[in-house]
C-alpha cells in the first residue's frame, strides 16, 4: 500500500481535531499518523496526516471531506518526491553504550540519558524509514519503550 | 442586554417566525424571554423529534419560495437535545437547512456529569453541518448570524447552537457592538462556489451535443435552488429525457413528456433501463446514493457523466465523472439554457427505445390500480394514491412517511406543483410525515397538505396529533393501515421466503385515537368509498384522519434488490401468498 501524506491548514477552534478524527473513523480511512502544530499565522493550525492507500480516488475523497469542514482552509496531498517527511522518536533501549557507538555518523541520534548499566534513552530524528532501520539495526527486541511523534511534512 | 435577548433579536433579524420545540431546565430563560417579546409563534411538539421534523417541513417547503423561512427548533439539555438527534441526522442526510438551539448546563458545571448534562456538541458534530457553543453573551448574536449563513448557503444542513444557561442570562459587556447590517461571516475555509467555471461548461456542452442517448438526472438540488422551470426549459431545448431522484420529484410536472419518473430501487422501468442504455448522464444536484445506483461497478457502464453539484465532496464520490461542474444548479442552468451552441435533436431512436420500456408493467399496474383491491380483498395503496392524484389534479403538497406507501406516493401521484414532495430520503426516518406536514402547512398555508403514513410510521410520532389539535393545523392525514411494516414485509416476501419476523403489528383503534384528539376520522374499506372520503377531506376545514384498510401482500414494483444491479430489476409480482385467501386479516374495529 502506498504511503501518503496530506497537509491541511485549519482554524484553531475547539472541536476541529475531534471532527478530523471522527471523519477518519466514520469513513474508515487507514490513517498511520496525525500531527498537529501551530502555523506561522496565529489562530491557524497545521495538520499532517499520513495514511496507507493505493486508490487515489479515496485519497481525493479524504481531502474533499477535510475541505468540507468550515474550519479547514486548505488541504492537499504532498508529493513524496517533492517534500520532506520527518519524525522524531525517543527510545528507551536495553543496550550498552558501545553497542550504540557503532551507529554514530550513520544516524542522527543523541543519547539523552544513561539509566543504570545498560539502559539508554535515545533521541532520533529523520525519515520514517531511517528511524525504522535504526531500530531494526539496534535490535527491536532491545526496546523497552518507544515514543514516536508522527510525521511532520513540508514541501521542498 | 442579556444573551437570551441577543439570541432572540438575532433570530428575529434572520426572519424566523416559528420556533418548534420543548422547554426544560436549561432553556427556560430563553422561553421566558420569548414569551415577553411576542415575536415568535412557539409550536410545542409532544416530543423533541417532532419539532425537528416540523422545522424541516418549514424549511423544505419555504426556502425555495419568495418567503423563505429557516426551520428553527429549541430544546433543553440532556434528554431534550438527545431526542432531537434523529431529526437532525435526517436533515443532514437530506441537506435540509435547520437551526437548532439547545440549552446546556451552566459553564460552571459542564463536564461534571451534572443533571441533564450531555455532550450535545459532541453528539451533534457528525450529524450537523456546523456546531457552536458560545461561552459568552457577546458571542451569541454573531454565532446565530453565522449559523444562519452556514445552514442556508451552499449545500444546506442543520446547524446547532448549544448555549449554557448562565450564558443565556449573562449581560453583554459594556463595550459590546454588533453591526447587524454590515455583518459578513468570516469563514476562510467555507466552500461555497455557486458560479460555474467556463471550462467544464464548454466541455459539457460539447459532450451533450455529441451524445446520442443522453439522460438528465433531476436531484434535490434542482428544487433547493428553485431551478425546476429552468431544468424543464433546458430539457426541452436539447430534447433530453429526465429521470428523477426521489427528492428531485416535483421539480417539474411528473407527466411532462420528457419525464421518465423516479429512478433507482423502486424507480420506473423506463427510468432505470434508460440509465443502463444511456451514453451520457447529466446529473443536477444529486449525490448518487446507493438507492439510486444499485451495484456501483455495473452502474451506467457505457455513459459519460456530467455532474453539476454545489458540494464538491459529492463529485467523484460514488460515480466517476467525465465533467465536474461545482456550482449552484440554478446558475449553471441559466448559462446552459441561453447557450447558443446547445442544439435540439430529435433523438427518434432513443425515444423509441424508451417508449418500449414504458410499456413494461404498464398494463399490469393499471389493472391493479383499476381493481383497487389486493389478494386479501383489502385496498391497494397505489389505487388510493392514484385517486388522490386525480381528485387534487396533482396540485397538492404530499408529505409521505417512509416505507411502501412512500414509494407508492412517489410513483403514482402526478406532481404538478413545483416543490410539492416532502419526505425523509437519505435517512429514511419512519414517523417523519405527521410532524413534517405540520411544518409544510405553516410554510404554505394557502395550499392543501396531505400526510401519508403507514401504521408503523404513524405511531412513531403519533403524539404530534396533540400539536395538530392544539393549533388546529389543517393537514389531511391518510393512514394506510395494513397491519404490517409493509416495506420490510415486502423484502421478507421476496428475499426471506415469506418469514414475517418482526413485521406484523397489532394496531390501536385509530377512531378512538382521533376522537381523543378531537380530530374528525373516517375509515375506508371499500374501493367505492375511497374517492368520497378524499372529497370529504378536501371539503373539511381543519385536520382529518382517514384510515384505509390496506392489503399487506401488496408490493411496490419494479424493485432492484439492495446491492443488486439494474439487471436484477424485479418486474413480476411474487405468487399469491397462500395465507392471503385463507384468513382475512383482522383490523381494528371502530
Amino acid at each position: 500500500m502506498k504511503r501518503r501524506a496530506i497537509l491541511a491548514f485549519m482554524l484553531d477552534r475547539p472541536g476541529v481535531l475531534n471532527k478530523v478524527s471522527m471523519l477518519i473513523r466514520k469513513k474508515m480511512y487507514n490513517v498511520d499518523t496525525l500531527t498537529v502544530c501551530s502555523s506561522r499565522v496565529p489562530g491557524i493550525s497545521r495538520m499532517t496526516i499520513t495514511l496507507q492507500e493505493d486508490d487515489i480516488a479515496k485519497v481525493t475523497q479524504v481531502i474533499k471531506q477535510l475541505e468540507k469542514f468550515t474550519e479547514v482552509i486548505s488541504a492537499k496531498e504532498l508529493d513524496t518526491q517533492k517534500s520532506y517527511w520527518r519524525e522524531a522518536a525517543i527510545v528507551k533501549l536495553e543496550v550498552d553504550r558501545e553497542h550504540l557507538t557503532a551507529f554514530n555518523g550513520r544516524y542522527n541520534f543523541e543519547i539523552l540519558e544513561k539509566k543504570g548499566k545498560d539502559v539508554q534513552i535515545v533521541q532520533i530524528a529523520g525519515s520514517t524509514v531511517q528511524i525504522d532501520t535504526f531500530l531494526d539495526e539496534v535490535g527491536r527486541e532491545n526496546i523497552i519503550e518507544i515514543a514516536r511523534t508522527g510525521v511532520a511534512a513540508m514541501e521542498k | 442586554m442579556t444573551g437570551k435577548e441577543k439570541l432572540l433579536a438575532a433570530l428575529k433579524e434572520k426572519g424566523i417566525k416559528y420556533i418548534f420545540g420543548y422547554t426544560g431546565g436549561t432553556i427556560m430563560p430563553v422561553f421566558d424571554e420569548m414569551d415577553k417579546t411576542k415575536d415568535f409563534q412557539f409550536i410545542m411538539s409532544r416530543h423533541e423529534q417532532g419539532a425537528t421534523f416540523m422545522a424541516q417541513g418549514l424549511s423544505r417547503a419555504s426556502l425555495s419560495t419568495d418567503n423563505p423561512q429557516l426551520g428553527a427548533c429549541m430544546a433543553t439539555s440532556g434528554p431534550g437535545a438527545m431526542n432531537l438527534t434523529t431529526g437532525v441526522a435526517d436533515a443532514h442526510m437530506d441537506s435540509v437547512p435547520m437551526l437548532i438551539v439547545t440549552g446546556q448546563v451552566a459553564t460552571g458545571v459542564i463536564a461534571t456529569d451534572a443533571f441533564q448534562e450531555s455532550d450535545v456538541v459532541g453528539v451533534m458534530m457528525p450529524i450537523c453541518k456546523q456546531t457552536y457553543m458560545p461561552l459568552h453573551a457577546d458571542e451569541i448574536e454573531s454565532t446565530i448570524h453565522e449559523a444562519h449563513y452556514v445552514a442556508t448557503t451552499g449545500r444546506g444542513g442543520p446547524v446547532l447552537v448549544d448555549i449554557p444557561k448562565d450564558v443565556q442570562n449573562e449581560s453583554v459587556s459594556p463595550q459590546y457592538r454588533f453591526d447587524v447590517k454590515g455583518y459578513r461571516p468570516v469563514l476562510p475555509g467555507y466552500l461555497y462556489h455557486p458560479t460555474p467555471d467556463r471550462e467544464p461548461l464548454d466541455r459539457a456542452i460539447k459532450m451533450i451535443n455529441k451524445s446520442v442517448r443522453p439522460l438528465i438526472f433531476c436531484g434535490h438540488g434542482v428544487i433547493n435552488s428553485n431551478a425546476g422551470k429552468l431544468l424543464q426549459q433546458f430539457a426541452e431545448k436539447v430534447n433530453i429525457p429526465i429521470a428523477f431522484t426521489m427528492h428531485g420529484l416535483s421539480a417539474l410536472p411528473s407527466d411532462h413528456p420528457l419525464s421518465l419518473g423516479m429512478m433507482g430501487m423502486h424507480g420506473t422501468v423506463e427510468a432505470n433501463k434508460a440509465v443502463m442504455e444511456a451514453d451520457l448522464l447529466i446529473a443536477f444536484g444529486m449525490r448518487f446514493d446507493d438507492r439510486v445506483t444499485g451495484k456501483l461497478n455495473e452502474y451506467a457502464a457505457n455513459a459519460d457523466v456530467i455532474h453539476v453539484e454545489i458540494d464538491p465532496s459529492e463529485i467523484d464520490k460514488n460515480v466517476a465523472t467525465s465533467v465536474a461542474i461545482n456550482a449552484d444548479v440554478l446558475r449553471t442552468l441559466r448559462v446552459l439554457v441561453d447557450d447558443p451552441l446547445l442544439t435540439y435533436k430529435p433523438r427518434r431512436r432513443w425515444f423509441k427505445q424508451i417508449d418500449e420500456h414504458r410499456k413494461v408493467m404498464k398494463k399490469e399496474l393499471q389493472a391493479e390500480i383499476d381493481t383497487g383491491v389486493g389478494d386479501t380483498g383489502t385496498l391497494l395503496m397505489k389505487t388510493i394514491v392514484d385517486r388522490l392524484s386525480k381528485l387534487t389534479k396533482g396540485k397538492d403538497l404530499i408529505v409521505p412517511d417512509v416505507g411502501q406507501h412512500q414509494m407508492m406516493a412517489a410513483r403514482f401521484y402526478s406532481y404538478q406543483t413545483e416543490n410539492s414532495w416532502f419526505s425523509s430520503g437519505g435517512a429514511g426516518t419512519m414517523g417523519c410525515s405527521l410532524p413534517m406536514a405540520i411544518g409544510v402547512k405553516l410554510a404554505r398555508p394557502q395550499e392543501r397538505v396531505w400526510s401519508i403514513s403507514g401504521d408503523g410510521g404513524f405511531q412513531m410520532n403519533i403524539q404530534e396529533l396533540g400539536t395538530v389539535m392544539e393549533h388546529n393545523i389543517d393537514i389531511k392525514m391518510l393512514l394506510f393501515n395494513n397491519g404490517y411494516l409493509g416495506m420490510v414485509r415486502q423484502w421478507q416476501t421476496l428475499f426471506f421466503d415469506g418469514r414475517y419476523s418482526g413485521t406484523p403489528m397489532q394496531n390501536p383503534d385509530y377512531g378512538f385515537i382521533a376522537q381523543a384528539y378531537k380530530i374528525p376520522y373516517l375509515k375506508v374499506e371499500e374501493v367505492k368509498d375511497i374517492a368520497p372520503a378524499l372529497k370529504k377531506a378536501i371539503k373539511q376545514k381543519g385536520p382529518i384522519l382517514i384510515e384505509f384498510v390496506c392489503d399487506p401482500t401488496e408490493v411496490i414494483l419494479p424493485m432492484i434488490p439492495s446491492g443488486g444491479g439494474f439487471n436484477d430489476m424485479i418486474v413480476t409480482r411474487p405468487p399469491k401468498e397462500k395465507s392471503a385467501s385463507k384468513k382475512k386479516r383482522k383490523v381494528s374495529k371502530s
